[in-house]
């Protein structure tokens, strides 16, 4: 069953000028996770919090369980949101956050005390209920902020780039805290965030936004194996796009040319940087090495076309490269778009 | 060695700073000390060392056994303190309203309402008095429309202990309202939205989350009322009642008309220990909000 549905919303703010999002669809199933990943001002925040009630649609409809919540306010929707900068009540300790929301819906004492210690256990912070919020650790009130969405049990649970004010080590422990959690309860999440290793890593499902609009949904493999769209390419992971043209069934470019066996015309051809062989070249070189940069398990090349334009390509042995070498390429796998459309993909 | 060299100029820069801050806030302290602590002082030990007619002197609490057993003294400080208590309710009222649709509305006319809140800072006390006179005063405007109208007249505030609340009220609008929106500034958005989004109504979100997180700035933005009201003079002088009067307007006839001067300086240490009480209030909700 899909639990929350979106379908045509639109969202143009007041001045009438920003189309912040724009026919907007989507069915998130029961107990999915799905991401909404784009670069800023894609709308996927303004998505989120129409989704949450804190922003109205100017256009659209929206359920939840069948149920019309487009014009619901956010206090009488099924949802609950974490907040990118925590938005805790500073002047509550832990228990006093967690257990507000449950006494505005009169849940007894004892029952409150029972749901605030088990959401507490669950978030990994048994012991803090007594903590004032404030003498926390970042990721400390993160978890709180979470567990204040997760004590009153939503249908769907919204997060707004949760992460993004933690560092990167904390980033990584948290998400998968929050991935273990979010499958155990099998609570149904969307999630913005415009960090990709972030949706490449929790999500079920993915929806890669530009301008308030969908470019791909898809499985996360697939949206990074076959982006339908130079944009979704260029976005997710590092991808080398060039731009040249087809004649003959030959993709060239400043020296470079490969097969492709499509019609002529210009034609973006997109490289994974471990999709593509290097060997050092004696004559027929395709390009120069720029940079070697060694991240000790594999390393990347910067490597220079004829006409100066830079692509990369990840290598085993870094130590077998220099810079100013000569080297030709070879693409394990490549994919070509024209006028923003997959045209081959091999 | 090199390395010790090279860092002593940069520890030593702070320890060359510090004399200089010091000197910096040494002519403010002085100044503090001279024109308002030494006087409290000089006041207190006024009231409390009598002269003996036949020389010398004696400790004595006779002024202040005279005040607190006078009950002409009584009633004006218990006229002062009512008028107190009422202006700061009627600024709380009045003001947490308009500081609450500043701070959360979007809206053009926000702007305009926030100019007519500050206008009365720009006002001065007597020409307040003077307005107040002719639009609420005996065949004020006021008086004048309900007689064009064929209405009775209303009774006028004027003159009555109302008179010096109502323009005591509008005199600290502005700075009450200023104070509680820059309270309502460290309320962010997102705690608002977080409380709406575990069910927060309008009533709960001002009660559980807004007021507690502006009660500092409520406490400064009523001890800076209550300081200026509880010792006003010009609106009580002009716009109050002759008798019970005001603190202010009481110490002056009691130092200008009455030629008592020591009975006036215990009224002024009187009013000035209701005072510090509330100066404490707000004392300690700075070192509060400046405690790591």
């Amino acid at each position: 069953m899909s639990i929350l549905k979106i379908k045509d919303v639109s969202k143009i703010f007041a001045s009438g000028q920003v189309r912040a999002v724009d026919n907007f669809s989507l069915d998130v199933a029961d107990g999915e996770l799905v991401c909404l990943l784009g670069p800023s001002g894609s709308g996927k925040s303004t998505l989120l919090r129409m989704v949450g009630g804190f922003e109205r649609p100017t256009s659209g409809l929206m359920t939840i369980d069948g149920e019309d919540i487009t014009h619901v306010p956010p206090e009488k929707r099924p949802t609950g949101m974490v907040f990118q900068s925590h938005a805790l009540w500073t002047h509550m300790n832990v228990f006093k956050n967690l257990a507000f929301g449950l006494k505005l819906r009169k849940v007894a004492p004892d029952e409150i005390k029972r749901r605030v210690e088990a959401v507490l256990d669950l978030v990994g912070l048994n012991g803090y209920g007594t903590r004032h919020v404030a003498k926390l650790s970042g990721g400390q009130q993160q978890r709180v902020a979470l567990a204040r969405s997760l004590v009153l049990e939503p249908k769907i649970l919204l997060l707004d780039e949760p992460f993004a004010s933690l560092d990167q080590h904390l980033r990584e422990r948290l998400r998968e805290e929050v991935r273990d959690i979010q499958q155990r309860l099998k609570i149904t999440t969307l999630f913005v965030t415009h960090g990709q290793d972030e949706a490449l890593s929790m999500a079920d499902r993915i929806v890669v936004m530009r301008d308030g609009r969908t470019e791909q949904i898809d499985r996360p493999e697939v949206i990074y194996r076959e982006p339908q769209t130079p944009f979704v390419a260029g976005f997710i992971g590092t991808m080398n796009l060039i731009e040249g043209n087809v004649a003959n069934g030959i993709f060239s470019k400043a020296g470079y040319s490969t097969p492709l066996p499509v019609g002529d015309g210009p034609a973006i051809m997109a490289i994974r940087p471990e999709a593509l062989d290097l060997a050092i070249a004696g004559e027929g070189s395709q390009g120069k090495v720029h940079r070697v940069t060694d991240y000790g398990t594999h390393g990347l090349v910067d490597l220079e076309l004829n006409d100066a334009t830079r692509i990369k390509a990840m290598v085993p042995h870094p130590d077998l490269f220099k810079a100013g070498q000569s080297v030709t390429l070879t693409p394990k796998a490549i994919a070509a778009y024209r006028d923003g459309v997959v045209i081959h993909r091999a | 060695m090199t390395i010790a060299d090279a860092g002593q100029p940069v520890l030593a820069a702070p320890e060359r700073r510090r004399p200089i801050g010091l000197l910096l806030v040494a002519v403010p302290v002085l100044l503090v000390i001279w024109l308002i602590i030494w006087p409290i002082i000089s006041a207190i030990i006024q009231t409390l060392w009598m002269r003996l007619p036949e020389g010398g002197e004696t400790f004595s609490l006779e002024t202040y056994r005279f005040f607190f057993s006078d009950g002409y003294s009584l009633s004006n400080l218990s006229i002062t303190l009512w008028t107190t208590g009422v202006c700061a309710i009627l600024l709380l009222v009045v003001c947490l309203p308009i500081a609450l649709y500043l701070r959360f509305s979007d809206s053009k006319v926000a702007a305009y309402v926030q100019g007519l809140a500050i206008f009365p800072m720009f006002v001065p006390s007597i020409i307040l008095s003077f307005a107040f006179i002719r639009v609420l005063g005996p065949n004020g405007t006021v008086d004048l429309l309900l007689n064009a109208m064929s209405l009775p007249k209303i009774r006028s505030p004027y003159l009555t202990p109302w008179g010096p609340v109502i323009g005591l009220v509008w005199d600290n609008i502005p700075l009450t309202v200023l104070i509680l929106l820059s309270g309502l500034g460290n309320v962010s958005n997102q705690a608002i939205e977080a409380a709406r989004d575990v069910g927060a109504g309008r009533f709960a979100l001002l009660w559980h989350i807004i007021l507690p997180r502006i009660s500092n700035s409520i406490l400064v933005a009523i001890s800076f009322a209550v300081l200026g009201i509880f010792s006003a003079f010009t609106l009580p002088y002009v716009l109050g009642p002759a008798a019970p009067e005001m603190m202010g307007p009481f110490m002056q006839r009691t130092f200008r008309e009455l030629y008592e001067p020591r009975t006036a300086i215990t009224q002024a240490v009187i009013t000035f220990g209701f005072c510090i009480v509330f100066g404490l209030f707000y004392v300690r909700s700075v070192a509060k909000n400046r405690t790591p």
